[in-house]
């Protein structure tokens, strides 16, 4: 089963858009309720005195995920480290992607980005387990430097998503990704995108997928990787 | 855990126990993770950022008035009966990597008493410090304005305490308030003043062998090369080397911590011995007793001086402040944590480890840090308090040996160490007799205000928290 891991900052008042609920209602939801502290704080200390508060605030969001149709369940971190924090429990927990939340109303159009070494494969799947048989449309974009290949790439990614009925458009452009994505972002209401490269990985964690979720308000999902185990388990079969 | 601590204190307040996992990356309790997120390069620079700021820029100056070169054994015993100390803290890290340190391998291998005398003693010891860092601030910010030109008038020493207060009211507002997390400045700081250091000392160990000759004088110290004098200097210095049980206090949040702890304590006191011996032989080589005695405090930028003209001592003026700085900054972070530790256990009340919401620290643990040390800064007697840090801490140190042999040999079925140390119970026994003794040869007013805090913190346990049970069951 695919699972999104939902990274929620739990004591900040941080909510979920009824939107991006009614989205990952196809899938099973972990959320990761987290509180980051500053290193005078160590997290022993504000788990003794927010856990309590921190947990019925979980409880709940994972109920409004429960009562949106798929499997929820929730983990409460206590950190320094929030970029960290959602790398391990996405590790743990095997999650296929996990969420930056912004805010939208009922989804019908999604900006799905396949540029850059990302894993395509892995992405178009996972849009297909999140959309099922829901009337979502999908734009595929990929930017690159030179059209030759992008277009080859694209039709494949297309031809697989209306094989199971999805409404898809596709766009190639030349040029910056993360400027196209943006250009490109209005008009959809979610926006999904891959994990870059593990060396990259902070870059687009901390900054480019930030920075796309800022910039176009709405709900970004991002594709993990193939992590490490996975490979090796299947290097070993 | 299997034995729970069990009772109440005067308040009716329980120990918080709470039965974790910990694995490499996180501790697991029922509802919630803790995230460990400090590294190897974090936990080293915790060690040598608390230590080299007085080792290298406090000390030179008085150790060398004392005993001229043979101060560098001074330094030598210091750092010998560190690692001697550090090795066992190692395994009681490993085993129990949890906040709070010495307080926490004590309270859990020699029971409630011992716990909270060293809980609290700890508390108080570093507010010590502390206050002897800022002071040391203090004195290189009287020479940095004394370099750029600003004359300070009839009383310098009023000048030292009031920049030493104001320096501890600054670092306090700052941890209660600042939520950018400073951690990777105090790694660069720590990067930055050990390479200032190493080329320095390169320089300055090339003029003490006549390789290059920067034109000092001849170095004609009378050297003191006797057991009692050299003891007496290690056990002032021994502030030097209060840093590594400071990666203790934070080993709850310390990745990896069966690898990690051990190498960040033990890595930390080599690196620190290796440049304190180094510092002090080039201090005694390029100026005599006297002319360091006259220096004192900041002697090191009359090295400078002496070596490099103005530059070099403008040069040690930025690395005293940065170092010092660095230094108090740590120790106010570790004092917050003891402070925690100790109340989680309920031996002090609740409240003491209350964290604001709005910055998410704890701002009564850090003024409880903070109040203190402004006071204790403010008489600027850098020796009494140097060595009143050095004596609750070598009480602690005695102890966590001590602890060590009676948790091995009460072999509670948690104790898992991942580090062990060798040679069954020789290390500790003679670490704890090291730290014991060391305190022999402390001025007794240092001895008096330690005892002091002993006999005071010993009433607390016996009026607020009696009931208390925090030994594993035997």
């Amino acid at each position: 089963m695919t699972r999104v891991l939902v990274p929620v900052e739990v004591l900040e008042g941080q909510t979920v858009a009824s939107g991006l609920l009614s989205l990952l209602g196809t899938v099973d939801v972990t959320v990761l309720g987290y509180h980051v502290l500053p290193e005078q704080t160590p997290p022993d200390q504000a788990r003794q005195q927010f856990e309590d508060r921190a947990t019925a605030a979980l409880d709940d969001l994972s109920e409004e995920f429960r009562s949106a149709g798929g499997a929820a369940d929730h983990r409460l971190v206590f950190t320094h480290d929030r970029e960290q924090t959602v790398h391990r429990v996405a590790d743990e927990t095997d999650a296929d992607a996990f969420a930056i939340s912004g805010m939208t109303g009922d989804v019908d159009r999604i900006l799905v980005s396949l540029s850059g070494d990302v894993a395509r494969d892995r992405i178009v799947e996972f849009v297909i387990e999140l959309i099922g048989d829901r009337d979502i449309d999908v734009t595929l974009l990929l930017a690159s430097d030179t059209e030759t290949t992008a277009d080859e790439r694209l039709a494949t990614a297309a031809t697989r998503l209306r094989e199971v009925g999805i409404d898809t458009e596709t766009t190639a452009v030349v040029g910056s990704p993360f400027e196209s994505l943006l250009s490109t972002a209005e008009n959809h209401d979610v926006i999904v995108i891959g994990e870059a490269a593990p060396s990259l990985r902070s870059l687009v964690f901390g900054d480019e997928a930030e920075r796309v979720a800022a910039a176009s308000v709405g709900p970004v999902l991002v594709v993990r990787r193939e992590t490490e185990a996975e490979t090796t388990d299947s290097a070993n079969e | 855990m299997s034995s729970e601590p069990t009772g109440t204190n005067i308040e009716g307040e329980r120990p918080d126990a709470e039965a974790v996992v910990e694995t490499d990356e996180a501790t697991i309790t029922d509802d919630a993770e803790l995230e460990r997120t400090l590294g190897l390069s974090g936990g080293l620079a915790i060690g040598i950022g608390t230590m080299i700021g007085a080792g290298i820029f406090v000390f030179p100056g008085l150790a060398g008035a004392e005993v001229g070169t043979a101060a560098a054994a001074s330094f030598g015993v210091g750092g010998v009966i560190a690692i001697l100390v550090a090795l066992p803290t190692s395994e009681l890290a490993t085993a129990m990597p949890k906040s709070g340190g010495g307080y926490y391998f004590i309270s859990r291998g020699l029971g409630t008493l011992a716990g909270t005398i060293i809980g609290l003693s700890l508390w108080i010891g570093l507010v010590f410090a502390t206050a002897f860092y800022l002071v040391g601030l203090g004195f290189y910010a009287l020479d940095g304005l004394a370099l750029v030109g600003i004359t300070v008038g009839p009383s310098p020493g009023l000048i030292v305490s009031v920049i030493a207060v104001i320096a501890g009211i600054g670092f306090t507002v700052l941890n209660v308030t600042g939520t950018e997390n400073a951690a990777k400045l105090q790694n660069g700081i720590v990067a930055l003043l050990l390479s200032m250091l190493l080329a320095f000392l390169a320089f300055g160990m090339a003029d003490a062998f006549g390789i290059v000759d920067a034109g000092t004088p001849p170095g004609e110290a009378r050297n003191v090369w006797a057991v009692g004098p050299i003891m007496s200097v290690a056990a002032l210095v021994f502030t030097s080397y209060l840093g590594f049980a400071q990666v203790a206090t934070v080993a709850g949040e310390m990745k990896s911590p069966g690898r990690n702890l051990p190498l960040a304590m033990l890595g930390s006191v080599v690196i620190v011995t290796v440049m304190y011996v180094v510092t002090i032989f080039v201090a005694t080589s390029v100026f005599t007793q006297d002319a360091l005695a006259a220096a004192g405090e900041t002697a090191m930028v009359e090295i400078g001086r002496a070596l490099l003209g103005t530059p070099g001592a403008l040069v040690i003026i930025i690395g005293g402040l940065l170092a010092t700085m660095s230094s108090a900054n740590a120790s106010i972070l570790s004092t917050s944590r003891a402070i925690y530790g100790v109340s989680k256990d309920a031996l002090l009340p609740g409240w003491a480890s209350r964290i604001n919401l709005k910055y998410g620290t704890p701002h009564v643990a850090l003024g409880m840090a903070g109040g203190p040390v402004i006071v204790l800064a403010a008489t600027r007697q850098v020796q009494l308090l140097a060595e009143v840090a050095s004596f609750l801490h070598l009480i602690m140190y005695g102890l966590m040996c001590v602890a060590l042999i009676a948790i091995r040999r009460d072999k509670p079925e948690w104790y898992d160490p991942d580090f062990v140390v060798p040679g069954g119970p020789a290390i500790p026994l003679v670490g704890a007799a090291a730290s014991f003794g060391l305190i022999a040869f402390m001025d007794p007013l240092s001895i008096g205000v330690g005892l002091g805090v002993i006999v005071a913190t010993a009433g607390w346990y016996f009026y607020y928290a009696s009931d208390i049970r925090l030994k594993g069951a035997l």
